[in-house]
């Protein structure tokens, strides 16, 4: 069943900035979404649009069939965890928790019952006589949980929720919204700038750039089919090596005197991509071409090789490479390299679409 | 970090000014009022006694002056919570105004500039029964107002001439502690289902208790010692006693009346509510709140 409908949704701000265009998304129950791009592609505006915390210019929000545009916050049953937490810094967690729940009216022996369930589920029931100030930001991260959880909402909006947490917390929170989000089998939508947070809490990411959708789909089709070189350049860490060429009847040239035979009718400028942890250590003999290293990043169980593309001008293109397992080559060295042509990504130079 | 001076004699140097200052406008005053208030002066300033505590003595078994204390309290806290609750409701409207918002502020703000004698001319002048347009249009309202005859109307006379003066002063803390106060605390509070009544209720206005504490230690400094001129412009403390704030009832018993041992044992009264009321705000407005 679908369950959050966004039919052409548009903000336009009142000095006329043109925010978000128009984005179309139809998220099923109980699905896990995230929105992803860089600071500034709209993001937090568009859930913030969904939250009802920013008006809907243009088109149309539907939760259960129902539209929203005209709704209050609290008439939307939905339930937000913000960056910076926001709890109510004068209340103690039970109610901070119970707040959401005494406005709408609840029994108060219903109340404690709901706010101790949570509570016991995050963990959190020694804390709830505790203010905000006395709790750690992995505390207070799980209170702002519990207090969207206690309400037992349609849809969760998470807005950039573990960035104020250190990296190792990150990686336990992100672990654990996954587990619980599965449990509660709560429709999510979930906003970040990290593209690992993405990719392991999605069931469908959002690429946003420049307040477009540039791509929609679960992590392996966006990590295996970018649509545009803008998603081939976000998904993946490092990110894909993507080199200005051109497709000719011989195939693509690339670094101006490089090519690498390929049959294709599309002809004239392209985007050539590949991964670096798909680009393979080869011989003189078999080799596609030649890398002259100029930085080596050993991390490892992976090693990092950054160089250029050696060519008689000397002004190839800068190529990562990813090994598997410590390597040390030399700095200046020249490393064979083979392509293999079933990781290739073609997108088109002018349209910025996948050929 | 603490900075150090080569010579000794320099910081003492430095500070030399502000302590002749205060010596001699403060210190010195403050001394000759807690030497007069043992001491019975003729009317002429030729000789005096001393009495002990004979002034004091004279001073809590007058009825007058424990009429005044009711009086300056009445007063105070009028011109604390009327001052107060404007202002608030002055800066929660402000703070949602957006287009021409720097204007509105400034000119809320304005009315501090304003000397507190000039103030109660003012009013004054608004309110006088024979002339001024308030008076008029109370009158043809149907309220009698003559705030030379009635003291209830002379004392709501004091208590709007010193307010207004006070709401701007007042209006500035609110407008920065609702400034404050997080967005996303509103949006949450919001989106739990809290209307924007309930929101500034519950959330907002707990948010801003060290303002409001702290506003309310200041406005009360303020009516008690610092509307003389007010006073003296609008009512003279009168009519009767029924406007005689304790610090006018200095200046009345002193320079009116000419009993200055009994004045100056009243100001030593003064000086002990002043510093028990500097106590009050050192010990609790360095309270904090944290709002994340």
């Amino acid at each position: 069943m679908t369950d959050v409908i966004l039919e052409k949704v548009g903000k336009t701000y009142p000095n006329g900035y043109h925010a978000i265009p128009s984005v179309d998304l139809s998220i099923e129950e109980g699905e896990f979404i995230v929105l992803v791009g860089p600071s500034g592609c709209g993001k937090s505006t568009l859930l913030r649009m969904v939250a009802g915390l920013e008006s809907i210019s243009t088109g149309e929000l539907r939760i259960r069939g129902e539209r929203m545009n005209e709704k209050e916050p609290a008439d939307r049953d939905i339930a937000m965890v913000f960056q910076n937490y926001a709890l109510y810094p004068h209340m103690t967690v039970y109610d901070n928790m119970a707040y959401g729940l005494k406005n709408r009216g609840m029994a108060k022996d219903l109340i404690a019952e709901k706010v101790s369930d949570v509570a016991a589920m995050l963990g959190l029931t020694e804390l709830l006589q505790r203010k905000p100030r006395q709790l750690s930001g992995g505390q207070r991260q799980r209170v702002a949980m519990g207090r969207a959880m206690v309400r037992d909402p349609k849809v969760f909006l998470f807005d950039e929720p573990l960035s104020n947490l250190d990296a190792k917390l990150r990686v336990q929170m992100r672990v654990e919204i996954r587990q619980l989000q599965r449990k509660l089998g709560t429709t999510t939508l979930y906003v970040t700038h990290d593209q690992v947070e993405a990719m392991t809490l999605a069931d469908r990411l959002v690429v946003l750039n420049k307040g477009k959708a540039e791509q929609i789909g679960t992590p392996m089709d966006l990590y295996n089919k970018p649509a545009t070189p803008f998603v081939a350049a976000f998904i993946g860490s490092p990110s894909m090596n993507l080199l200005d060429a051109h497709l000719t009847e011989q195939g693509i040239t690339v670094s101006d005197e490089l090519t690498l035979p390929l049959s294709h009718p599309h002809r004239g400028a392209i985007v050539w991509g590949i991964r670096p942890e798909h680009l393979d250590v080869s011989d003189e003999h078999n080799a596609d071409f030649a890398l002259r290293i100029q930085a080596v990043e050993s991390l490892g169980a992976e090693t990092l090789i950054h160089g250029k593309v050696e060519t008689t001008s000397g002004q190839g293109d800068a190529m990562v490479v990813r090994l598997s397992g410590p390597h040390l080559p030399d700095i200046n060295s020249l490393m064979w390299l083979k392509a293999p042509a079933q990781y290739w990504h073609l997108f088109d130079a002018v349209t910025q679409q996948r050929l | 970090m603490t900075v150090t001076f080569p010579q000794k004699g320099l910081p003492w140097l430095l500070l030399l000014p502000q302590l002749l200052i205060t010596a001699i406008f403060f210190l010195w005053p403050a001394e000759q009022a807690l030497e007069q208030a043992f001491y019975q002066e003729d009317a002429f300033g030729l000789s005096r006694e001393f009495i002990g505590l004979e002034n004091f003595a004279d001073l809590f078994s007058n009825p007058l002056y424990y009429q005044s204390i009711l009086t300056t309290l009445v007063f105070s806290f009028s011109v604390a919570i009327v001052g107060m609750s404007v202002a608030l409701l002055l800066a929660v409207m402000a703070d949602r105004v957006i287009r021409g918002k720097l204007a509105y502020q400034t000119l809320l703000i304005w009315p501090y500039a304003v000397a507190p004698a000039l103030a109660g001319v003012l009013w004054w002048i608004l309110f006088d029964p024979s002339m001024g347009p308030i008076a008029l249009w109370l009158k043809s309202a149907g309220v009698d107002w003559n705030h030379y005859l009635d003291g209830s109307q002379a004392m709501i006379l004091v208590v709007i001439a010193s307010t207004w003066k006070q709401i701007s002063y007042n209006f500035l803390f609110f407008l920065a502690g609702l400034q404050a106060v997080p967005r996303s605390l509103i949006e949450a509070a919001a989106i739990d289902g809290a209307s924007p009544f309930k929101r500034f209720w519950t959330i907002v206005f707990p948010l801003l208790s060290p303002t409001t504490f702290f506003l309310l230690v200041v406005n009360l400094v303020y009516a008690f010692f610092e509307t003389f001129g007010v006073i003296d412009a609008t009512t003279k403390g009168g009519p009767g006693q029924s406007t005689t704030t304790l610090v006018y009832k200095v200046f009345d018993d002193g320079f009116v009346g000419l009993d200055l041992g009994g004045s100056a044992a009243q100001s030593v009264v003064l000086m002990g509510i002043v510093g028990l009321m500097t106590v009050i705000q050192f010990r609790f407005i360095e309270r904090k709140v944290q709002y994340s």
